[in-house]
């Protein structure tokens, strides 16, 4: 080897050049994140679960396309039998959260590639010894976060919106539901933000992935079904507010001009909830990022 | 000449823990040692060289920049290797080489290239596309200093670089090292507890003892100024010489040779006196070899732990 090394060693030149902005660092710490969970065979039976309800959409917008041109009798009838895909906001909100369901459990699973493992193995020692400051990395991290949910949820939602425009009205949908779009991409960045920084959150306090699991677990499964028991023993629709996911997802009805009825005095809590649950992630997050562990 | 880094009354607490007392140095250009054992402080040193940690008191300046307010610009100069595994379990080595040049602020195709010819030169090129964690620790400490050097930087930092390798490996690494050392216009501190390639690769040197410097300064001094130390050898009976040197205030560690013993004489002893005390017991002196220190009898001088006692090295 010392040999090898000898010959290599002549082969060595510097580098000179300009040097980016730290800011330009964000972007290789965000593919680099997503290309770690993508690597991972788990990330792909996922997203094959998050495809199978979007191709199934995706078949029944052309389904009714097609039913619509070669037989306009049947056009009522399809309707009244797929009321759930009408091209309305309340289309894409339900299909984004079903998707976001799928992505959740994802996310749960690569929070320890994502994010724990820089704890673990001395990554964060690795970006913070560079030319980057804490808040680079830890953006990074939440746009690799939020590139895997936009992955599964607002880009799926996004070709529907098309493929819906494209098979139907064409420039009078996009014309007359532009708010849709609007919708897509505020509920898609409304469902980025909060997931990305409550996983950054848990997964550099628990960094493993059955604690990460288990603490996941217990925001979006536990809570809720103790809302749902106390909502139902003092028959107050407030408890529902305990359930994370719902408050987004009310938040996304209402980026969608779909907040139901019954649900829209509940708006005011569930904006709070989501502020303040992301706000302790993030205050949560940051004495998190630090480059070295103290040795005594 | 610049300064390499500047330490202004540095005091560094954790806690509790003082982990430097009052350190201040200035340190120019070239290979530095930074030596201590554990816990000395060397690398709370580091830390707070690349503005890792900002001091509890005083100034730090490294490469003329404040490392806790310019540390995102000072640091495309800077190459550190940590002590630490510092991996990204799932990256590729040349991945994880070249995302080391684009967080330093080179132009991605720059980074790939740099990485490719950093692996190539450190002799990686082989395992390159192999995931980092199926490495050997000796490739572990290789990619870890190829990710250091890939934006070829003024000043390497590199925290126990040897650690964990085998005879072999470690060789090598030394030879890279004082390859790198030799660069001109560049600079290394290279922190370690093994004193011995501290020797090998710096000239000059920082002796760190429980937080505070001890001393500092070119290596080849400290060697010089030591007290003397001789390897004597004798025919015959010696007692009575032996004991006549104890008596002129004069260490003497038996050898387990016969006919043999270490010395240490004071200030004003002469080599001269050696023969005198020789005479007049009537024995023959036949060998007086200076005894030079080694750098480990100087860092045990330095913090106050006795000498290492006869049957040493250089008999």
């Amino acid at each position: 080897m010392a040999e090898m090394l000898d010959q290599d060693r002549e082969r060595y030149r510097g580098w000179d050049s300009r040097l980016q902005p730290a800011w330009f660092s964000i972007w290789p710490i965000a593919t680099t994140g997503a290309k770690l969970v993508l690597r991972r065979k788990l990330f792909w039976l996922l997203l094959g679960l998050t495809l199978i309800n979007f191709l199934f959409l995706f078949a029944t917008i052309y389904l009714k396309a097609q039913i619509r041109i070669e037989n306009p009798a049947l056009t009522r009838f399809v309707d009244q039998v797929l009321k759930s895909v009408s091209g309305t906001g309340e289309t894409f909100r339900d299909f984004m959260a079903a998707q976001g369901t799928v992505t959740m459990l994802m996310l749960a699973f690569g929070g320890e590639v994502l994010v724990g493992n820089d704890y673990r193995h001395g990554g964060l020692t690795y970006y913070l010894s560079r030319r980057i400051g804490r808040r680079h990395y830890l953006l990074g991290k939440l746009l690799a976060i939020a590139m895997l949910v936009a992955l599964t949820t607002t880009l799926p939602a996004l070709v529907l919106y098309v493929e819906y425009g494209l098979l139907t009205d064409s420039i009078v949908y996009f014309q007359e539901n532009a708010g849709i779009l609007l919708g897509i991409l505020g509920y898609g960045l409304l469902m980025a933000t909060a997931l990305s920084l409550v996983l950054f959150a848990m997964a550099a306090w628990l960094q493993r992935t059955v604690p990460l699991v288990m603490g996941w677990a217990c925001l979006f499964v536990l809570l809720p079904a103790v809302g749902a028991i106390l909502r139902n023993v003092y028959d107050d629709r407030s408890w529902h507010l305990l359930s994370f996911w719902r408050d987004i997802r009310l938040l996304g009805s209402w980026c969608f001009g779909a907040v139901p009825q019954r649900d829209a005095p509940l708006m005011p809590g569930a904006v709070a909830v989501v502020a303040i649950v992301c706000a302790a992630a993030l205050l949560a997050s940051i004495p998190r990022v630090r480059a070295f562990r103290v040795v005594r | 000449m610049p300064a390499l880094f500047e330490l202004v009354s540095v005091t560094h607490r954790y806690g509790r823990h003082t982990a430097l007392y009052d350190v201040s140095l200035t340190v120019r250009c070239g290979a530095m040692g930074l030596v201590g054992q554990n816990g000395a402080g060397k690398s709370t040193l580091i830390h707070l060289l690349l503005g890792l940690i900002r001091p509890t008191a005083g100034a730090v300046k490294t490469l003329s920049h404040e490392p806790g307010e310019e540390a995102t610009s000072f640091r495309g100069s800077v190459g550190f290797m940590a002590e630490r595994e510092s991996l990204l379990p799932g990256l590729k080595g040349i991945e994880y080489v070249a995302l080391a040049g684009r967080l330093s602020g080179m132009p991605r195709r720059d980074a790939q290239r740099r990485a490719h010819e950093t692996l190539f030169y450190l002799g990686l090129e082989e395992s390159r596309y192999r995931a980092v964690e199926h490495y050997s620790v000796g490739m572990k400490q290789r990619l870890k200093l190829a990710a250091a050097l890939v934006h070829d930087p003024d000043l390497l930092l590199l925290d126990e670089p040897t650690a964990g390798l085998d005879p072999d490996g470690r060789a090598a690494m030394l030879d890279v090292l004082a390859a790198l050392a030799a660069r001109p216009g560049k600079s290394l501190v290279l922190s370690t507890h093994l004193l011995s390639d501290v020797e090998r690769i710096c000239e000059e040197a920082i002796f760190l003892d429980r937080g505070r410097v001890v001393a500092v300064g070119p290596i080849g001094p400290m060697r010089t100024a030591s007290v003397g130390a001789y390897r004597l050898r004798w025919r015959g009976d010696a007692a009575g010489m032996l004991a006549g040197l104890r008596d002129r205030g004069v260490e003497v560690h038996a050898s387990t040779r016969p006919g043999e013993a270490r010395v240490v004489v004071h200030r004003d002893w002469a080599p001269r006196d050696f023969f005198a005390a020789a005479r007049e017991a009537n024995v023959l002196l036949t060998g007086l070899d200076r005894e030079e220190e080694d750098l480990e009898d100087v860092y045990r001088r330095l913090i106050g732990v006795g000498a290492r006692s006869g049957g040493g090295r250089n008999g």
